[in-house]
């Protein structure tokens, strides 16, 4: 499977551009819905997307909270052990 | 092509919707628990028509379902998703068993809620537009005696009508629910004459309310000029609930 990290960040970036916004510098500290141009749609989006290409699921037995991009890559890699 | 996945399509409303969508040239795929002749029917009639064996209420089955649906539509992207299985049992809430409620609500209600996820979830990750209909029923607004759990069921349905309308509006896409009157399918043959006569008498239209009475509305939902109407439930009863 591809690099979980490298994965997530590239489609949260594909997202926050096909919105047609200025995608800023995506660090692992970047909260998703406070310092980047996103909405819960958008990180819903990036979830199903994620699942799609990973066939993953972190939240199959219930909701786990993140905020960060740090927080979601743990969560996808914990599903993936 | 515009695809539009609808529930119970075997029978009664759902059979209408089916044929009404097809003759509209959409690409229609519907599930049942059971095949029958209509659906047989169909299937050599319409390349565009596609049925699945479904038990809706069941989550892994309607993700099943949405999926090899949407890889038999191929091009015809998702464009719509009506719930309209549903199935209606009597009887007083005191003395009706509880295994009953269970069933009733996870086939109306809970069975609704997975097929509006898994179509959302097709919504969001394609970037699209999209339209979802509920078929609710007057009794969910009214409530009737003998059908509380029937009755809970409709009203919930409204209220997830109205919430995922909020949820998704942004997204272009639009929630609405149908509430019909008495209709006269397989659902309400069980009615008494008595009680029909008593409906028709309270009807200013004065008759039950036919299929062809509901696809037109289903139709104009699907289409461009519904784009702005969401989150509502509209009524279509003879002016029974006026
Ligand atoms: N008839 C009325 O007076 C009336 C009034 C207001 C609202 N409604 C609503 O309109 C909708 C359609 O009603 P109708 O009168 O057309 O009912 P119907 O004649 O009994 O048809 C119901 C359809 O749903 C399918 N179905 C039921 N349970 C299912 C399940 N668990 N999984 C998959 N398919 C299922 C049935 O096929 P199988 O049995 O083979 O599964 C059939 O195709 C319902 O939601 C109903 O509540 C009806």
């Amino acid at each position: 499977m591809k690099n979980l990290k490298n994965l997530i960040i590239e489609k949260t970036r594909k997202i926050i551009t096909e919105k047609g916004v200025d995608c800023p510098t995506i660090t692992l500290n970047s909260e998703f819905l406070n310092d980047l141009p996103m909405d819960s749609l958008d990180l819903a989006t990036l979830i199903v997307s994620l699942e799609i290409s990973t066939g993953l699921d972190p939240f199959r037995d219930g909701f786990k909270t993140f905020h960060t991009v740090d927080e979601l890559i743990n969560l996808y890699t914990e599903a993936n052990s | 092509m515009k695809h539009v996945i609808v529930t119970g399509g075997s029978k009664g409303l759902g059979l209408a919707i089916v044929k009404y969508l097809l003759s509209e040239n959409y690409t229609v795929s519907t599930c049942s628990r059971e095949r029958n002749s209509a659906i047989d029917e169909l299937l050599s009639q319409y390349s565009t028509f596609q049925w699945f064996q479904v038990e809706i209420g069941n989550a892994e089955q309607t993700a099943e379902f949405v999926r090899k649906a949407c890889t038999w539509a191929n091009e015809a992207k998702l464009w719509g998703v009506i719930n309209n299985a549903g199935i209606a049992k009597e009887g007083i809430l005191a003395t009706f068993p509880n295994i009953e409620t269970d069933s009733l609500l996870q086939i109306n209600l809970h069975g609704a809620i997975y097929l509006a996820r898994e179509a959302l979830r097709i919504f969001l990750s394609q970037n699209s537009a999209g339209r979802i209909i509920n078929i609710s029923s007057i009794i969910g607004s009214r409530g009737y005696t003998g059908l509380a759990a029937y009755s809970a069921s409709k009203a919930g349905l409204d209220g997830l009508t109205r919430a995922l309308a909020r949820e998704n509006g942004r997204r272009n896409i639009t929630v609405n629910s149908i509430a019909p009157g008495y209709l006269d399918t397989e659902m309400s043959s069980t009615l008494s004459d008595k009680k029909r006569e008593q409906i028709i008498r309270r009807t200013p239209m004065h008759r039950l309310g036919h299929v062809d009475d509901i696809t037109p509305l289903v139709g104009f939902l699907l289409s461009d000029g519904a784009s702005f109407i969401t989150g509502q439930t509209i009524t279509i009863d003879g002016g029974i609930t006026n």
